[in-house]
């Protein structure tokens, strides 16, 4: 079961950097983690932040439940360009990612 | 014992996303408190899965889609895994506690020990068997490792490399502890002695009201008397014990800690010292383990 936003973003740029360290299999995991949790946190905010307290708890209820179709039938309703709101809090996490992950390659 | 050599560019970027990935968490809450409360109120505790190390439970999950593949953002079986439910704590001390770090008055002593005993699930208190602390809510700076028994040394202290990494830098105090070593001999060194000096705290017992007239007393009273200590701005606890009297007063901290306590309370970087809460732990029987504590419900 993929979360709700799995098809609007890829990590796929960030893992890449991190298999480009030097880091143990553990230690590449540990960051993905944090990153993966991360990414989940920033979006659920992203969502929250346009819903009224009402539609936030049917918005919480309906990804508890885990029902994709639901959700999207939900947002979309509720907020105008939902998936352009979830791609650039994520793609604002992710330059913000990279930026770290550059910086931690000078002390390599 | 040898370690293998630490990893500078991992410990950095560690480092820089657990504090991004708490400061995110911390902004989700502040934003979305009311229904996310709710959330957890109208929800199986199952399904919110506790927080660990630190805040970040995801970081014992595997993460599948780590190697080969395109990585999409992979899902999670509750919408607040990874949610550290300390954070709920910070959130409801923030409304009882005080703006300035200073000793709290009676009220404010209540209404935390309330919060605390109904979030941590123990029984914490100001006072016990008559004795109190010079003050609750003060400034904790980081401390030294201790030697725990004739011979000890700072390598002996790191279970492994990652423990050598988090903890080693700190290294160990010239002198003993207020109670000398943890056990007389490295035989009779056990998991209690290792894990009181690993949880330890440095309390400033000689500002103890009657302490002056009751040395003995208070001395056998406070000897690894088990102790809870708060970051009341991140819900971050740890249960420790006294292996130390201090600071002195004209350091302006008001207790220390272990590099490990400082660790677990998200206060180990930077200046390594904060404001935090620190209650007596009513636990006659000894049956609550040392170390990082969850919070067991939503208030």
């Amino acid at each position: 079961m993929k979360n709700f936003y799995s098809h609007l973003i890829e990590i796929d740029s960030i893992i890449l950097e991190l298999d480009k360290m030097d880091l143990s299999k553990e230690q590449k995991q540990h960051l993905a983690d944090i990153l993966d949790s991360s990414l989940h946190h920033t979006i659920l905010d992203a969502v929250l932040s346009e819903l009224n307290e009402n539609d936030k708890k049917i918005f919480l209820r309906n990804v508890d439940e885990g029902i994709n179709a639901k959700i999207w039938e939900f947002l979309n309703g509720k907020v105008e360009h939902i998936e352009d709101k979830i791609k650039k809090a994520a793609e604002d996490l992710k330059l913000e990612l990279h930026k770290d992950v550059r910086e931690a390659k000078k002390h390599d | 014992m040898n370690f293998t050599s630490t990893k500078p560019h991992f410990e950095n970027l560690r480092k820089k996303w657990i504090i991004r990935h708490r400061n995110i968490q911390q902004n989700l809450w502040d934003k979305h408190k009311e229904s996310l409360t709710w959330l957890g109120k109208n929800l199986s505790p199952k399904k919110l899965v506790l927080g660990s190390l630190g805040g970040l439970m995801l970081l014992n999950s595997p993460y599948q889609s780590l190697s080969g593949g395109v990585h999409l953002a992979q899902s999670k079986p509750g919408i607040l895994e990874g949610f550290d439910q300390n954070v709920l704590l910070a959130s409801q001390l923030k409304e009882v506690m005080p703006e300035d770090v200073r000793p709290l008055d009676k009220k404010e002593e209540i209404d935390i020990l309330n919060i605390l005993s109904r979030d941590l699930g123990i029984k914490a208190s100001a006072e016990l068997a008559g004795i109190r602390l010079n003050r609750n809510y003060g400034l904790i700076g980081g401390e030294q490792h201790l030697y725990r028994y004739p011979g000890d040394n700072l390598q002996a202290h790191a279970d492994n490399s990652a423990d050598w990494a988090k903890y080693g830098g700190s290294g160990i105090a010239p002198g003993l502890g207020a109670w000398g070593y943890f056990t007389p001999s490295k035989e009779a060194f056990s998991e209690k002695d290792k894990q009181r000096e690993r949880y330890y705290l440095a309390i400033q017992t000689f500002l103890a009201p009657g302490f002056a007239e009751n040395v003995g007393r208070y001395r056998d009273f406070f000897k690894f008397r088990k102790m809870i200590v708060i970051n009341p701005r991140t819900g971050q606890a740890v249960v420790a014990v006294i292996g130390d009297a201090g600071p002195a007063e004209f350091t302006g901290k008001h207790l220390g800690g272990s590099p490990e306590v400082m660790d677990v309370l998200g206060l180990a970087g930077g200046p390594r010292k904060g404001p935090v809460l620190y209650f007596f732990i009513d636990d006659p029987k000894d049956t609550i383990p040392l170390g990082p504590i969850k919070v067991n419900n939503l208030g």
